[in-house]
């Protein structure tokens, strides 16, 4: 199966648990090791790995695999003791599986109750028989199926017991401790039966159920504790070697790219002047409202480079964003070519245009001589602007939002990166570029793509690499920017700067002053033909983005997390 | 257009509207002020129906108009048409609501260029007057004329808006889809199906609907549950029949289909 291919199903997959109970989850390759078992899913958080094509000896398609187990994993989710997870304690490792089974059961026949149809997806995996070898193995695979199937009857008298008391009180099911008592008994019983366990090669039965990990609090983790998810580099840790049930072996992986997130973490000032100094500045002038005159040459702008780092951390983000880019790029399409322009009165056209014929008529009855121009015509799209996207990247991009995982630097790249794909397809007449500011002799300007550069595996590890601090002297920034999409040779040209809409600096103490010359920058550049927009980051900063965008020139929001589509929508809908 | 075109506009037979909040009582007062009244909602959720019922109930004619861009405002103000040798003036639909008192109900005013709803401003203050440049004249409108219109926020927000001078004639009803309760109701109501499968039915709906903004415009609407509904009610088994009223309607997306037909499975 071709990565795009199961890529697809994963969509699927995450949009069919979306239905089901409203749940974002994020649905991942496991990665691929050198390991002749078959594997199982497994969890942590909102995060399911999945294996990357179909397991041999599963029936049914992998397509309705991978929907039943990210079903089974939802099920956890959405019916988990709210999302507490069973501590090991002094539990042996034939009970953790017992009592994993038992839950996986319970998850299951709750989210059955209200999706009846689920019940058929998770059957066809339930192949265990009643006779065979009665190893623990075999058991519990065919305790699952009793769980899972009434019809079921099994010749094992435990297999028949277990079901019977999982059953018995239904009130208990959302005791804990109930399927902790009982796991702990059959297990008890288990091993007076003399039927040995072995955690190492113990495979969770049938395949699509995930391999417990993500229920369990284990004592020896580094991995997994519970609050891994709000940290963004957990993303790009690998899901450790797939652990056995025993707990205790579990091993405690480095994260994967320990290098790339220590670059990522380290501090701003390494992009100080050492490396300007071999450019030459560019000096820009700022407008002072209190004297109502411009300071010439008052501020200097400095091309800085951008550190490249591994796009892989962008794509996981991006990944998340998947179902919007897909919807985004047709609206692209869309509009960048059959957006109709209606022409009337022309002299040859393919239609009549019904009030110039009255026209000609009525004056060709008063004796007058008519207007010949009586048709009209549909012309499609004028050609996509000139592009050009300006982030601030000044340290209160650093801000992680309280809902949501990720900084707004990381939505801001996130949301260029969506953008750049979506129109990346149709021009290359865009360009992406950042920048920040300590003090009016040093704003620094960053090209993360620039005009006719293609948007490849370069321009998207700088993307990668784009960092945040320091100030926002916005208005040298503009003047820039201006200046690069001033030079380029389309019918329209496209400014959207991203920021959180209040410029300041650290040697300027009188906030209007910046704002004014923000302002100022804008009307230049619209003079030169750029049309300017703002998407603000900080609804409470309206005031200043109206002062320095204008009316209707901007969109405003608090959610970090949907600003990569409204970046793409507001591109969409200016450059319409 | 005459008096006498409105009388085939009358809703002779109630239609079936079943009131979710308090929308008729907030409609009739608006009436009663004559107040332009705007229904915002997602597609298929029952605004067109709305209008109806409030046109039988009030007991006025109803002109519907379904804009799109391409009109213009002489499409709805009207215009000169030869007859013989000579020219002859046509009320448009909002002419003739506005001339005879008849409801006029604009679908999809978004879908209309902005610079063409210009001409229903001073139709909706308190002039409520309306001016027909080509024709030189300008009228008060019928005391009982009443401007309705209707429009999707959802999907086309980002491309479409209508001018705030615009909007702000208008009063708004905010529809959504109805209740769980109320939907079942209506779903029976309009195809006879058991209550068990329309439950089902409805379940699909509020799944797919969590998928707007995920990938779908929008979720499955009132409407779409009824064509399942009647499909079912033809003869068609559950499954095909969700298929081709529920899931290929509502997404050309391989991903979305897949998923929306695995959520149908497991709804039923």
């Amino acid at each position: 199966m071709s990565a795009g291919a199961a890529e697809s199903l994963r969509i699927s997959a995450r949009s069919f648990v979306r239905a089901l109970w409203g749940l974002d989850l994020e649905v991942l390759p496991l990665p691929e090791v050198a390991e002749l078992r078959p594997r199982r899913p497994r969890f942590l958080g909102t995060r399911v790995w999945l294996v990357n094509s179909a397991l041999r000896g599963v029936p049914g398609s992998f397509s309705n695999y991978l929907l039943a187990a990210t079903a089974h994993v939802a099920a956890h989710r959405a019916f988990g003791f709210a999302g507490a997870r069973f501590v090991v304690g002094s539990l042996k490792p034939a009970q953790v599986a017992i009592i994993s089974l038992l839950e996986d059961a319970r998850v299951e026949r709750l989210a059955c109750e209200r999706y009846p149809g689920l019940a058929r997806l998770w059957a066809p995996y339930h192949e265990a028989e009643s006779q065979g070898a009665k190893s623990s193995g075999a058991l519990f695979a065919r305790l699952a199926r009793a769980l899972h199937d009434d019809r079921y009857e099994d010749d094992d008298s435990w297999v028949m017991k277990a079901r019977q008391s999982f059953f018995a009180d239904r009130s208990a099911w959302s005791e804990p401790n109930f399927l902790r008592s009982l796991g702990g008994r059959l297990g008890n019983d288990l091993g007076q039966m003399r039927v040995p366990f072995n955690a190492r090669d113990y495979l969770v039965q049938p395949a699509y159920r995930d391999d417990n990990t993500g229920l369990w609090q284990f004592e020896q983790e580094s991995w997994a504790d519970g609050t891994e998810l709000e940290l963004e580099d957990a993303q790009h840790r690998e899901p450790p070697a797939l652990a056995d049930a025993d707990p205790q072996e579990n091993g405690a992986p480095e994260p994967a790219n320990a290098d790339a997130s220590a670059d990522l973490e380290r501090p701003l000032a390494l992009r100080g002047k050492s490396n300007a100094a071999s450019e030459a500045a560019v000096r820009y002038p700022e407008w002072d409202y209190v004297i109502r005159r411009e300071r010439a040459a008052f501020c200097s702008l400095w091309e800085k480079p951008t550190p490249a780092v591994d796009a892989a951390r962008l794509d996981a983000l991006l990944a998340r964003h998947a179902p919007a880019k897909r919807r985004l790029e047709r609206a692209a399409l869309r509009l960048a070519s059959h957006r109709p322009i209606r022409l009337r009165q022309l002299t040859d056209g393919d239609r009549l245009d019904l009030p110039a014929v009255l026209e000609s008529v009525v004056a060709r009855e008063s004796g007058v001589h008519p207007d010949s121009r009586v048709y009209r015509r549909v012309r499609f799209q004028r050609e996509p602007p000139a592009l050009l996207v300006l982030l601030d990247c000044s340290e209160s991009l650093n801000t992680v939002p309280k809902v949501g995982s990720a900084s707004i630097l990381e939505q801001a790249r996130c949301a260029s990166a969506l953008l750049a794909q979506t129109i990346g397809e149709t021009t290359r007449d865009f360009a992406i570029h950042g920048f920040c500011s300590n003090g009016r002799h040093d704003v620094g300007y960053f090209r993360f793509k620039d005009f006719d550069q293609p948007y490849d595996e370069r321009a998207r590890a700088r993307l990668a690499g784009m960092r945040a601090g320091l100030s926002t002297r916005l208005g040298s920034a503009l003047r820039h920017a201006g200046r690069a999409l001033s030079a380029r040779v389309a019918r329209r040209k496209l400014l959207l700067v991203v920021s959180d809409g209040e410029p300041s600096d650290v040697d300027v103490h009188d906030p209007k002053y910046l704002l004014f010359d923000a302002k100022r920058a804008t009307q230049e550049n619209s003079t030169r033909g750029v049309m300017s927009f703002c998407l603000g980051l900080d609804s409470s900063s309206e005031s200043s983005v109206r002062c320095i965008f204008g009316n209707g020139n901007y969109v405003l929001t608090d959610r970090a997390e949907r600003l990569p589509e409204l970046l793409t929508r507001l591109y969409l809908r200016v450059a319409g | 257009m005459s008096a006498s075109v409105l009388d085939a506009l009358c809703v002779r037979e109630e239609p079936y509207y079943l009131p979710v909040a308090g929308e008729v009582s907030l409609f009739e007062a608006a009436y009663a002020a004559r107040m332009p009244v705007m229904l915002k909602g997602p597609t298929g959720c029952g605004k067109t129906r709305f209008v109806q019922y409030m046109a039988f109930r009030l007991g006025r004619p109803l002109v519907t108009v379904a804009c799109n861009e391409e009109m213009s405002a002489s499409d709805l103000l009207g215009r000169y048409l030869l007859e013989g040798g000579a020219t002859r003036w046509h009320d448009g639909p909002l002419t003739t609501a506005a001339r005879f008192g008849a409801i006029c109900y604009l679908d999809e005013v978004v879908e209309a260029r902005q610079d063409t709803l210009v001409v229903i401003h001073p139709l909706t203050d308190d002039r409520r007057l309306l001016s027909l440049p080509a024709h030189s004249e300008a009228f008060q409108a019928h005391p009982e004329f009443q401007l309705v219109v209707s429009h999707n926020p959802g999907y086309q927000s980002a491309l479409k808006e209508l001018k705030p001078s615009t909007k702000q004639r208008f009063g708004a009803i905010e529809f959504g889809y109805p209740p769980r309760a109320r939907e079942v109701e209506i779903l029976i109501h309009e195809t006879a199906l058991a209550p068990e499968l329309a439950e089902r039915l409805v379940s699909i709906a509020e799944a797919a609907r969590r998928l707007k903004d995920h990938g779908l415009d929008e979720g499955i609407s009132t409407r779409m549950l009824v064509h399942a509904g009647s499909l079912i009610r033809h003869g068609i088994g559950v499954e095909a029949a969700c298929e081709m009223a529920l899931v290929r309607p509502l997404t050309d997306d391989a991903d979305l289909v897949r998923a929306l037909e695995a959520s149908v499975r497991a709804c039923l």
